[in-house]
């Protein structure tokens, strides 16, 4: 073995500029980001400390905030957007898990069918499916009227014209587009679940409601997290639906947040209060990311690993 | 076709020092094996003469060039990986080709070439494939094909057969011995199974903990190993080694104390101490056996002990020896018919002991003194 | 009862069932078609079929409405969105899975919490921001947006992708000689291939189907998207059920016909892993 004993010197690090180069490739994402997201939300902060319409803005330290919390719509809407994700997530993870279980376990030829004609509604605009929905409820000419009266349900009016079942007939129009979205998350958790598993479970004895209680439900638990992030965002996310339906009305009943910044900012003109309202959607997002972030911490402990 | 020169590199991972100060020459068409246990560095070693890692010190040159700083293609290297690397849509000709295609060579050479590896590997016909149609030998003869297409400067080999079953392997063995005859290229090759380097090496590398341990011709590694670590690790079934003390010291040979009987007579190559803790090494070809329940060997017996187990394998039988200082394995090609149970006369050649010291050195002289095949 | 006949009787009843869901399901879609399909006499029976079946209010909407600019309009914003996120998304995907560079796990997380921003937060700004750039009502002002909200999904699906390549494929790119742009290109984007389509048909389907911004930002009846229209047809067929049916369906149809020929492709993506834990 021959050594050297000529450079022992350390090395110089690695070409700068060519490392430096490579950050173009983060380059066009970041820019949308601090374009499009960052500096809107750092101009929605600072105008919710504002105070008028746009052609005259007073400092208004914390005006805005004690207005909008101390405004009865404000928690309407609270109240109806806690229903809004209480009832539409489980309710389409159920409706969701129960299709995909049967599509996938009990259905071969037909499969692809039962998959995509389930989902039809998530790809249908919601603009149309709001103005059809309409029809349906619609008192006299409403399908909706004609078949309830069949089975002896009489409806007086409208379900969206009544303040106090306006939310839940715009919740069941909710459900019924995005259900389809729930079970097709898991189709995608089945597929992924190894079958020598449920194979196990049954050599154990494990069959009907006890493999699924016990075996399939908590293997599908990295589909139902996903499906629950997605549903609280989607929650905020709520428009086109109340809009298009009942405009937040009838007085007031069904508004959420998308209704409630629309009108303050786009219909009554006050960004003061608008831009506080985006702040408070903002942080109510932000705080459940966070919990989302405990959760998956938790999920990172060796107690029990998710696919 | 190239001399490598690796000097006093380092490698470290921020405060996890993973190489510390290694040294080591390659010479121009050496087939050069790396080997060494699992997490020895060997593979890291590979991976900064590749490119892919860079080094916190040092320098490697190659023909002279200092290529510490340059990119894999500027060192002008082809690496065999372990999991093969195809590119998985590509077929099998653009996979061969593409480093050629990427360096803008034009389209018939490359087919030229492609064509001319495919044919040295029997692969003409499977130019039209994907990887994932291809068996595992297949696609083994496809990595290889890519790494010649490029007609390297450096060969380099990252546990090539590692992933393929056993009879697979002893093809492919030889198939890479052919090929080494065949380029005559410089080839660096990483691997753990010590028959792989013992067979296809020109010389061998063992390394230990991110250290060089020995380097030397196979035979050289088996017959002289600088250390207990080399010792141990060269040679199937392994090295026996005894625990013993030095009794006596009479000129340029020590007796050594087993606790097993007579002691035995060393010659040494490097001072010791009377009383100083030893280790006696011995191969289970060289321990001589007498006949169940005589006392008689070739050379003077040392004691008998009982065999525990006794495995005929026809063509070789292993004997293991129950004995105070733990279980010693003894290779007898005499066609000796023994019983589990049979004790025997045990005697250990003094030419063919070695021994080591409490560090680890080889203090003994050279067992089978004979010329170096390849000069280190 | 053998256990095959058991079993044919178990898929006949589950087939039964599903089929009795899907028409219950499947009941606004067909009620949509059913009322596109009348004459004025009959839009307002409160009754799921009607008998006999008219295209006269599709060839009247078709004649008197400017559809196809609708329609061109919203494809290329689809289109144009779909490739901004697909690029930006990929790029970054492959900087912060493959490049490893510095501090791109840092941008990472911070793109990461715009995945929960809903979209309800931020149209004020955007509004007047997109009005500072003169943007409203030009496809700019409805792309970018689109994009930057995008990006982030498309960022954490790739990156997962990427991330699960064996990374001696990325080595051997290196070996091969290729650059960061070459390996990206030869390597990285035929290796998520599933995963890009996922992502393309998935920000296809979010953007064709946007309401809010597409609301605030395109004022002007030229620049309107489908999804907007419908609200004046329904000002203006108020009494015509028959004809704002027959738009409505011209408006969903483009988009469900696409996903029925996709859809093998789109839950391929979904099964392949693209959406995980």
């Amino acid at each position: 073995m021959s050594v050297s004993r000529a450079a022992s010197e350390p090395a110089p690090p690695r070409s700068r500029l060519r490392a430096e180069r490579l950050y173009l490739f983060a380059l066009p994402a970041v820019l949308l980001f601090v374009v499009f997201i960052a500096y809107p939300i750092l101009w929605v902060a600072g105008q919710s400390l504002y105070t008028g319409n746009r052609a005259s803005e007073t400092w208004a330290g914390l005006a805005n905030y004690r207005a909008v919390l101390v405004d009865p719509t404000f928690w309407i809407v609270v109240r109806n957007m806690v229903l809004w994700g209480a009832i539409t997530i489980p309710v389409q993870m159920l409706i969701g898990g129960l299709l995909a279980w049967f599509i996938e376990r009990h259905t071969h030829g037909l499969r692809g069918f039962f998959r995509t004609a389930f989902f039809l509604p998530v790809v249908t605009s919601v603009s149309v499916i709001s103005l059809v929905w309409v029809q349906i409820y619609a008192p006299y000419y409403g399908i909706a009227q004609a078949y309830l009266a069949r089975i002896g349900i009489t409806m007086v009016s409208s379900p969206i014209a009544e303040p106090s079942q306006a939310i839940y007939a715009l919740i069941l129009v909710n459900v019924w587009q995005w259900t389809g979205f729930s079970m097709l998350m898991y189709i995608a958790g089945l597929a992924n679940l190894p079958g020598e598993v449920l194979d196990a479970a049954r050599v154990d004895g494990a069959s009907g409601w006890r493999l699924a209680t016990g075996v399939v439900v908590p293997m599908l638990a990295p589909a139902t997290r996903s499906l629950l992030l997605l549903g609280i965002i989607g929650t905020l996310q709520t428009f086109p639906i109340v809009h298009l339906m009942t405009g937040g009305g009838p007085n007031h009943a069904s508004e959420v947040f998308g209704t409630h910044i629309f009108r303050q900012s786009f219909v009554l003109g006050d960004t003061g209060q608008g831009a506080t309202l985006s702040v408070i959607v903002l942080l109510l997002a932000l705080a459940l990311s966070l919990v989302q972030i405990a959760v998956l911490g938790a999920r990172l402990a060796p107690a029990k690993g998710g696919a | 076709m190239s001399t490598l020169s690796i000097e006093r590199i380092t490698k470290r991972y921020g405060a996890l020092t993973v190489i510390p100060e290694l040294s080591l020459l390659v010479r121009d068409g050496e087939f050069c094996v790396l080997v060494g246990p699992s997490g020895c560095g060997k593979s890291t070693l590979l991976r900064i003469i590749a490119g892919l890692e860079s080094i916190s010190s040092g320098r490697i040159r190659l023909d002279g060039e200092d290529v510490s700083e340059a990119e894999p293609i500027e060192r002008g290297v082809a690496m065999v990986f372990q999991s093969y690397a195809l590119y998985p849509h590509m077929t099998v000709e653009r996979n061969m080709g593409f480093g050629l295609e990427i360096a803008r060579t034009p389209r018939p050479d490359i087919r030229e070439r492609v064509t001319g590896a495919a044919e040295k590997l029997r692969l003409l016909r499977l130019l039209g494939r994907r990887p994932g149609e291809l068996s595992g030998g297949q696609r083994q003869r496809v990595a290889i094909g890519r790494a010649i297409t490029r007609k390297p400067r450096l060969f380099l080999l990252d546990e090539p057969l590692s992933n393929l079953d056993a009879a697979l392997r002893v093809g492919m063995r030889v198939e890479i011995a052919r090929l080494k005859a065949e380029l005559a290229s410089t080839m660096i090759y990483v691997t753990h199974d010590q028959v792989e380097a013992m067979t296809l090496a020109d010389r061998i590398v063992v390394m230990n903990a991110g250290r060089i341990e020995q380097v030397g011709s196979p035979l050289d590694l088996y017959e002289r190993p600088e250390n207990l670590f080399v010792a141990g690790f060269i040679g199937s079934p392994a090295m026996n080694f005894l625990p013993g003390r030095v009794a006596e010291l009479s000129g340029r040979i020590a007796l050594i104390d087993l606790g097993l009987g007579t002691p035995v007579a060393v010659p040494l190559a490097r001072r010791v101490e009377v009383g100083d803790a030893v280790t006696l090494g011995i191969r289970p070809e060289h321990v001589r056996v007498g006949a169940e329940g005589g006392s008689t060997t070739p050379e003077a017996p040392v004691f008998t002990a009982p065999a525990a187990l006794v495995e005929m394998l026809g063509s070789d039988t292993f004997i293991h020896l129950a004995t105070d200082a733990g279980t010693l394995v003894v290779r007898d090609s005499a066609g000796r018919r023994l019983r589990a149970g049979d004790r025997v006369p045990v005697a250990f050649p003094s030419a063919a002991c070695h021994l080591f010291h409490a560090d680890g050195g080889r203090v003994s002289a050279d067992p089978a003194p004979r010329p170096a095949l390849v000069p280190a | 009862m053998t256990p095959a006949t058991r079993a044919r009787l178990r898929s006949l009843t589950v087939h039964a069932v599903l089929f009795l869901v899907l028409a219950l399901w499947m009941v606004p879609q067909i009620y949509m078609l059913s009322v596109g399909l009348r004459t004025p006499a009959q839009a307002f029976d409160p009754a799921l079929f009607t008998w006999p079946v008219t295209f006269d209010n599709f060839v009247m909407v078709i004649r008197d409405n400017p559809l196809g600019r609708i329609f061109l309009n919203t494809l290329v914003v689809t289109l144009a969105t779909v490739a901004i996120v697909v690029a930006a998304s990929s790029l970054f995907a492959f900087a912060a899975a493959v490049l490893r560079l510095r501090g791109v796990t840092v941008l990472y997380a911070t793109l990461l919490t715009t995945l929960m921003v809903p979209l309800a937060s931020l149209v004020l700004p955007l509004a007047i921001l997109l009005r500072t750039f003169g943007w409203v009502n030009t496809y700019w002002g409805l792309i970018f947006p689109y994009a930057a909200l995008g990006v982030p999904f498309g960022i954490v699906i790739l990156k997962a992708f990427m991330e699960d390549a064996p990374s001696e494929l990325f080595e051997a790119a290196r070996v091969d000689g290729c650059t960061a742009w070459q390996t990206y290109w030869h390597v990285a984007l035929p290796l998520v291939r599933p995963a890009l389509v996922f992502v393309a048909i998935w920000q296809f389907i979010v953007t064709w189907n946007e309401f809010f911004l597409a609301l605030i930002v395109m004022t002007e009846a030229e620049m309107k998207t489908l999804t907007i229209v419908p609200m004046q047809y329904s000002g203006l067929y108020m009494s015509n059920p028959g004809a704002l049916f027959a738009v409505l369906t011209l408006i969903a149809l483009p988009l469900v016909l696409l996903y029925i020929i996709v859809q093998r492709a789109f839950v391929g993506g979904l099964l392949a892993g693209a959406v995980k834990g």
